[in-house]
């Protein structure tokens, strides 16, 4: 099981790093855009005033065996549930829950998902995750959806994932790095047909690429949880190995010790 | 960027990369690459001026001739900076894995489809102009 975990773990690895090269570029164009002097606005980008539909998103595993994974995103969902059901501000809110252990902890916990995903296992594809994306844009910009917060498991190191609660509706800025990037060569970028049109077709990209980040973070801290409790659980099952087989040698030497006894008894009792 | 540097050698090759959100599908380089930009192709040669342009649906072309690879591009960006053109692409289908009869299949079932509001009409047509640059792309002789 450990070996297993690991081979997967290694090739959600791969493919979450083959991703990064896309989120690396549109970060780039984003940088390039606004270093143009081009006002970022956006309908995605901007806080309502009246935020009262709110979507919580909660991505959790199909499968169990994964230590505290599932456990901890659904206590972090619940919470942020019932703060958001706490919360005057909002007259409605829909609960999606993603994976089976998720759906199984709310519906436990008295709280049935509105809308449940099991078809995502450790290769979550661009076009599964792009359909949920086209339908949360298409429900925002009608004025369906306010506001869509995501749990999931935060990819940080091999070594430490968090749970990360994120709002990706409204989207706030584009890329974290835009601003942070050292001032390079100014180059004067030509805009086909104009900055404005590529703005607005960057904005929704972007969303459905963090989105699908989001996906892939999971499916990557999920085999590594699955193979650290696969790990310990080889481990600990050597451990009881060991010492099973310490009793069982001392309970046999035991009655091979006693039958002596006895006979050495009988030829004791014969003299 | 570091082939910033690179910028006055007009002879230098053109590096064409290919990412979609999954992956990076083509790091190459070329002497010349087609691009279907929204409102019709551009053709892009070493040397090209700084460009960021909006994709549309339709055929990514790297080479010249018979040599060259063709692609299906499913819309996104350009980013042409430094003799180093970036592609980021939703989707890109070589053209050796696109087939004609689902296409066509695809392109009927867009047409009879009921489509009510704008909304829907505008998906219909957004699905019809993707399945129709997909035909123009596989329909290409070499």
């Amino acid at each position: 099981m450990e070996l297993i975990a690991t081979a997967r773990f290694k090739k959600a690895m791969d493919r979450a790093s083959a991703a990064t090269a896309y989120t690396e570029r549109i970060t780039q164009l984003v940088a390039d855009l606004t270093r143009s002097g081009l006002e970022v606005s956006h309908p995605l980008l901007e806080a309502r005033e009246e935020a009262s539909k709110a979507t919580l998103l909660v991505l959790t595993a199909n499968r169990g065996l994964c230590g505290g994974f599932n456990g901890n995103l659904i206590r972090a969902g619940v919470q942020r549930w019932r703060e958001l059901g706490q919360d005057d501000r909002i007259t409605e809110r829909r609960l999606e829950v993603a994976g089976k252990r998720g759906i199984a902890g709310f519906k436990f916990r008295g709280d049935a998902p509105d809308v449940a995903y099991t078809h995502f296992e450790d290769k979550p594809t661009y076009d599964e995750v792009e359909l949920i994306a086209n339908r949360y844009l298409e429900e925002y910009q009608s004025g369906r959806l306010d506001r869509l917060d995501v749990v999931y498991m935060k990819f940080i190191s091999i070594a430490k994932q968090q749970v990360a609660i994120e709002t990706l509706l409204p989207l706030g800025s584009l890329g974290d790095a835009a601003e942070a990037d050292s001032p390079q060569v100014q180059t004067q970028y030509e805009f086909l047909p104009s900055p404005k049109s590529i703005l607005e077709e960057v904005v929704p990209s972007s969303f459905k690429v963090r989105l699908f980040k989001c996906f892939l973070d999971s499916a990557v801290s999920e085999q590594i949880a699955r193979m650290v409790a696969m790990k310990s659980a080889t481990e600990n099952a050597g451990e009881l190995i060991k010492q099973l087989s310490m009793e069982y040698n001392r309970a046999r030497q035991g009655r091979i010790t006693s039958e002596l006894m006895d006979v050495i008894g009988g030829v004791e009792a014969l003299k | 960027m570091a082939d910033h540097a690179s910028d006055a050698t007009v002879a230098a090759d053109l590096r064409v990369v290919v990412v979609t959100p999954e992956q990076t599908v083509l790091d190459v380089t070329t002497d010349f690459v087609a691009l279907p930009l929204y409102d019709g192709e551009l053709g892009v040669a070493p040397g090209h001026a700084p460009m960021i342009g909006r994709l549309g649906y339709g055929e990514l072309r790297i080479g010249h001739g018979r040599e060259g690879q063709l692609f299906y591009i499913d819309g996104g960006f350009v980013q042409v900076s430094g003799n180093v053109v970036s592609v980021l692409a939703n989707r890109a289908i070589p053209r050796e894995r696109l087939d004609q009869a689902t296409i066509e299949e695809s392109i009927r079932s867009a047409r009879v489809l009921q489509a009510a509001g704008d909304d829907q009409i505008a998906r219909r047509d957004k699905a019809l102009a993707q399945s129709r640059a997909q035909l123009r792309v596989a329909r290409r002789a070499r």
